[in-house]
């Protein structure tokens, strides 16, 4: 089992290096545990959040990847979707099968087929269009949604701070 | 005839004291292992046995919540009784888990996905779960490297292009991607900073 995941993640660390996709690098911390990965997604142009760069651990289930990672971000990043200590909250780190709140469809959710890439892309869009209906972080959600320009604000003082400006 | 009745009224009569002995033993013998709400000199001798069990409903809960501290979890289920809904449900309802006592030190397997994270520089090690202030600058040691404006190469293109190679040695590897990193961090904070000027 261990080594069809480490197979799979040295595969798609390959793939992430020679093919990565705009704005995003990502790779094992230390390639002797392929099991823990950092990951650098820039801020989606157009958004309060452009400009920025945001790592992220990953977090690789010895099953993988019959069962998803987890996300965390290792930085502040002020968003509906994210929990205030950094975890991702998306449907594609979700583990398989039919949500019991019938909120995701389980096309939506994780399966083997998705990859790296293909989440680091969805968090991606994500960070672009929060997705309101099950927030992580509650006061970031109604920041969202009520003072609009405040959230903004806020984004965009985290993304300055966080470049040491 | 007292032999006649003995023997016709025996045979039930043993049943019937065998089945209420055995339910008298069974239910003093049950009585304290039945979760009970607020029992917690029961659940605590109870958890020793069922340890096995109680892993995997934390697992199930850490799988769910990954947020939340598997020594957290082990404590609201020792305390509930085992029962991973409540738990699920508590967390649901948004009022959070409380934080077990220093004395609670249950045996949890560390899980593999909490192997140290080695840092690829120092500024990782150490740091808790909490909010991180330190900015990418000092996360990633690029401090010498923003001192001077506009002083630094800009990495063209190609330049870029030309670090997406697989290289079959892992510290050329693990160097290109450290680089990668970096580029993103100095690019990121070029812009930020000729933005800046016209910005606000």
């Amino acid at each position: 089992m261990n080594s069809v995941a480490s197979k799979r993640l040295f595969q798609e660390y390959e793939h992430l290096t020679t093919d990565p996709p705009d704005g995003i690098t990502a790779g094992p911390v230390n390639e002797d545990d392929l099991f823990v990965w950092e990951a650098m997604i820039q801020g989606p142009e157009g958004t309060p959040y452009e400009g920025g760069v945001f790592p992220a651990e990953l977090k690789f289930p010895k099953d993988y990847p019959l069962m998803p990672p987890t996300m965390k971000f290792q930085c502040d990043l002020w968003h509906p979707n994210v929990y205030p200590n950094g975890v991702v909250c998306i449907s594609i780190l979700h583990p398989p099968g039919d949500d019991p709140n019938h909120y995701e469809q389980a096309s939506e959710r994780w399966s083997p087929i998705q990859s790296v890439e293909k989440i680091l892309i969805s968090v991606m869009s994500m960070i672009a269009e929060p997705n309101d209906e099950s927030p992580a972080n509650v006061d970031a959600a109604r920041m969202w949604r009520e003072r609009r320009p405040e959230f903004e604000k806020r984004v965009r003082l985290d993304v300055r701070r966080s470049l040491g400006l | 005839m007292a032999d006649a009745s003995k023997t016709s009224i025996n045979i039930p009569q043993i049943i019937a004291v065998a089945l209420v002995g055995f339910l008298a033993f069974r239910w003093f013998m049950s009585k304290p292992s039945t979760p009970s709400g607020t029992g917690f000199n029961t659940a605590s001798t109870r958890s020793r046995g069922n340890q096995a069990v109680d892993l995997v409903k934390i697992d199930q809960i850490a799988a769910m919540f990954p947020q939340l501290d598997r020594r957290t979890i082990a404590w609201d289920l020792h305390r509930n009784g085992g029962s991973v809904p409540a738990t699920t449900e508590r967390v649901l309802a948004g009022r959070g888990l409380d934080a077990p006592p220093p004395s609670y030190q249950p045996a949890l397997p560390a899980p593999a996905a909490q192997a140290p994270v080695v840092g690829i520089s120092g500024a990782t090690a150490g740091k808790g779960r909490g909010k991180q202030q330190e900015d990418l600058i000092t996360r990633y040691q690029l401090q010498e490297r923003v001192g001077g404006k506009g002083k630094e190469a800009v990495v063209s293109e190609e330049g870029l292009r030309s670090q997406n190679v697989w290289s079959g040695d892992k510290v050329v590897r693990a160097e290109g991607l450290k680089r990668r990193r970096e580029e993103m961090v100095l690019a990121a904070r070029r812009k930020m900073e000729e933005r800046g000027g016209s910005d606000s």
